[in-house]
């Protein structure tokens, strides 16, 4: 009888463990699956930025600029330029990214007041970028095999069916503990992320504020990153959006970035 | 040459495609700053009263783009009067794939040092630097062709700048300086003779700066050597029949390299200077050739944090000469010049407060220089900032130590558009 139990327990922990292993399959499919939606739509893009910084207060500022970005291999390496228009002191400014997937970016920027190349030591992937509530990580996206995803469940936002997943990161890491995302079951874009801290405190809250189909591809075209403990909010607006438009990789080099490519960037 | 920079600006507006507008920004600045040291041998009591208006215009088109930058100020710590300067007025355009020009009034960088220039022997502006001006102000401009040439091996920038722009310097009216006639730190105060303004070499074409870079990746680094045929851009000769200072000529052979490791960025740079009017240092009037090198280290030590460092050595060839012509009494450089450089970076209340300090340090003169500045953005347009430059040294004719009496805090608020 003894026996019979050792079995049954084994067989069933063998059924749990591959059922488990299952959801987390395609959970962790669903995750790339959005990744790609999201942050690799089409071979490259671009786009006018407009941000809206709002602080605890109330009060607002604002970030204006054109984003350029080339998918040198779908799910891999990409390469972002950013033009940067408003506010005055910051107005053609330029910004480049190559990120590397599995490895550290790389950053430049140049400053045309006193014609300086800078790079910038790219560490920190969770700082902020241009002073908003969203890291250079939410700009490029963290890639979905550094964390471990448990499917959750099915549910609906705003009358949607989403599914609902867990990831937490495989190794310890500053940004969070903890992340639920929901995933819009068309589309697979995020259409909202929690980020809870290793205390289990909600720290930040993404939305996908509007959703648009661009050259046939569903796009967020408004996006927000809420900071629950700053109290602050980063609302951020695309327009002017168009992919798959042969932006060479020559743009994202210093020659460049020195000189905006005026094809792309008016 | 303004002028003729205005000319040709109001030439190249027309001339320009039609297609695409003018776009217009600037900002209001207002800048004052006062002296910490009420012994200072210079006629003002501040350091800066002034009210700046740059208005930036851009215009582009399918071949070329312009881009002027236009300063009218009023400057009440000088001669208090209004004046203008063109800072930037260039015509930029592309020839066939790999060819790239820049033409007119511009500011140039190059070379890899924070606030420490090896290789790039482009006009500074020292006077604003010390004094409180925007960053910007450190560059002066110079009117210059720049080509550069894009290869797959690399890419090679040529600048040619025909008539020769020197760094400016304090000239005792505002800051004082060591005059090593006088043996003292001057100003205007002790007499119009110790306003400081040396000859420029004659506007000749021989006499025009030629500056040459050659740029290429070397695995993550990138790497650049470099070429400088012009003259110091101090006047650190002596003409020794009108006992004025001269701008003595100067060649300068460089290479540097930089790139992300250790979770920062690392940069090395290194440069022979060749003196060519005294290759021995056998004249006394004239600076020895000198060897220079640097290392510098930046990372992001917190979040908002960043921290960097540099150690600069110069060492002077012919040196036990040059030792033998000083005269007795006065401090005497060493052999091999040590600069050590700081600067640390905090920001704060989503990057609107900006904490910055930079130290420089050279244990072998026995002089610093220190900078600070809090910044604190308002609103997108309005930025008021706070700051000081301090300086000290052991003896009077060293780099910093002869500024010992320009320590200054200043106001500034500025109001973008």
């Amino acid at each position: 009888m003894r026996k019979v139990t050792t079995y049954l327990i084994l067989v069933f922990t063998a059924v749990l463990a591959s059922t488990a292993m299952a959801a987390s399959e395609d959970a962790t499919e669903i995750m790339k699956k959005s990744h790609l939606a999201y942050y690799y739509a089409g071979n490259d893009g671009l786009a006018e930025v407009g941000m809206t910084l709002i602080d605890k207060k109330g009060k607002e500022r604002s970030r204006q600029f054109s984003m350029l970005r080339l998918d040198v291999e779908e799910g891999g390496n990409q390469k972002y330029y950013t033009y940067f228009k408003k506010p005055s002191d910051v107005s053609r400014l330029t910004f480049m990214v190559h990120k590397t997937s599995g490895g550290n970016d790389a950053r430049w920027i140049y400053v045309p007041a006193v014609d300086l190349v800078k790079p910038i030591s790219a560490d920190d992937k969770n700082s902020s970028f241009v002073g908003s509530d969203f890291s250079y990580e939410d700009v490029s996206g963290r890639h979905w095999m550094e964390d471990n995803h448990t499917f959750v469940k099915d549910s609906a936002l705003a009358g949607a069916p989403v599914y609902v997943i867990e990831s937490v990161p495989k190794e310890s890491y500053k940004g969070f503990s903890r992340k639920l995302s929901y995933i819009d079951k068309t589309t697979l874009l995020p259409m909202k992320e929690e980020y809870y801290d290793k205390k289990g405190n909600l720290i930040r809250v993404f939305k996908a504020e509007k959703v648009e189909v661009i050259d046939g591809i569903a796009t967020v075209t408004v996006r927000s990153m809420e900071d629950v403990k700053k109290g602050s909010r980063t609302v951020v607006s695309f327009s002017s959006i168009s992919y798959n438009i042969g932006i060479e990789e020559d743009v994202f080099t210093e020659r460049y970035l020195k000189s905006p490519p005026r094809k792309f960037i008016k | 040459m303004k002028k003729i920079a205005l000319v040709v600006a109001g030439l190249l507006f027309s001339a320009a495609p039609s297609r695409g507008e003018v776009s217009l920004d600037g900002f209001l600045q207002g800048l004052y700053g006062a002296r910490l040291d009420s012994h200072n041998p210079t006629s003002t009591e501040q350091t800066a009263s002034e009210t700046r208006m740059q208005l930036r215009a851009e215009h582009f088109g399918d071949k070329g783009e312009f881009f002027g930058r236009l300063d009218f100020f009023w400057d009440g710590a000088d001669t208090a009067d209004y004046d203008w300067e063109l800072r930037e007025g260039y015509l930029k355009f592309r020839l066939g794939s790999s060819f790239d020009f820049k033409i007119g009034r511009q500011v140039l960088t190059w070379g890899t040092g924070d606030l420490i220039f090896i290789n790039d022997v482009f006009a500074k502006d020292y006077r604003s630097f010390f004094v409180g001006r925007d960053d910007q102000y450190l560059k002066a401009p110079q009117n210059a062709i720049r080509a550069e040439y894009y290869h797959n091996i690399g890419s090679l920038a040529v600048v040619w700048t025909p008539r020769f722009e020197p760094n400016r310097l304090p000239t005792g009216r505002r800051l004082s300086y060591y005059s090593p006639m006088a043996g003292d730190i001057v100003g205007t105060e002790m007499g119009d003779e110790f306003f400081f303004d040396p000859p420029l070499p004659e506007a000749e074409l021989k006499n025009g700066e030629v500056a040459a870079r050659f740029q290429r990746r070397l695995g993550g680094f990138a790497s650049a050597v470099y070429f400088y045929r012009g003259f110091y851009k101090n006047p650190l000769g002596m003409d020794l029949d009108n006992m004025v200072p001269i701008y003595p000529r100067l060649n300068v052979y460089g290479a540097s390299i930089r790139g992300a490791i250790w979770g920062g960025i690392l940069w090395a740079e290194g440069g022979y200077f060749d003196s060519r009017d005294d290759r021995c240092g056998e004249k006394p009037n004239v600076p020895n050739s000198s060897i220079t090198g640097m290392v510098g280290f930046e990372r992001q030590v917190a979040t908002d944090l960043t921290v960097n460092g540099q150690w600069q050595l110069d060492y002077m060839t012919d040196y036990d000469q040059f030792a033998a012509q000083q005269p007795e009494g006065v401090y005497v450089r060493d052999e091999v010049r040590h600069l050590l450089t700081s600067r640390i970076t905090k920001r704060l209340n989503m990057e609107t407060i900006t904490l910055s300090g930079f130290l420089f340090y050279s244990p072998s003169d026995e002089d610093l220089y220190f900078r600070f500045s809090t910044e604190y953005k308002y609103t997108d347009e309005i930025t008021l900032a706070l700051g000081g430059n301090i300086f000290d040294g052991k003896y009077e004719n060293t780099e910093f130590g002869q500024f010992a009496l320009n320590d200054n805090v200043y106001v500034k608020v500025t109001y973008g558009f």
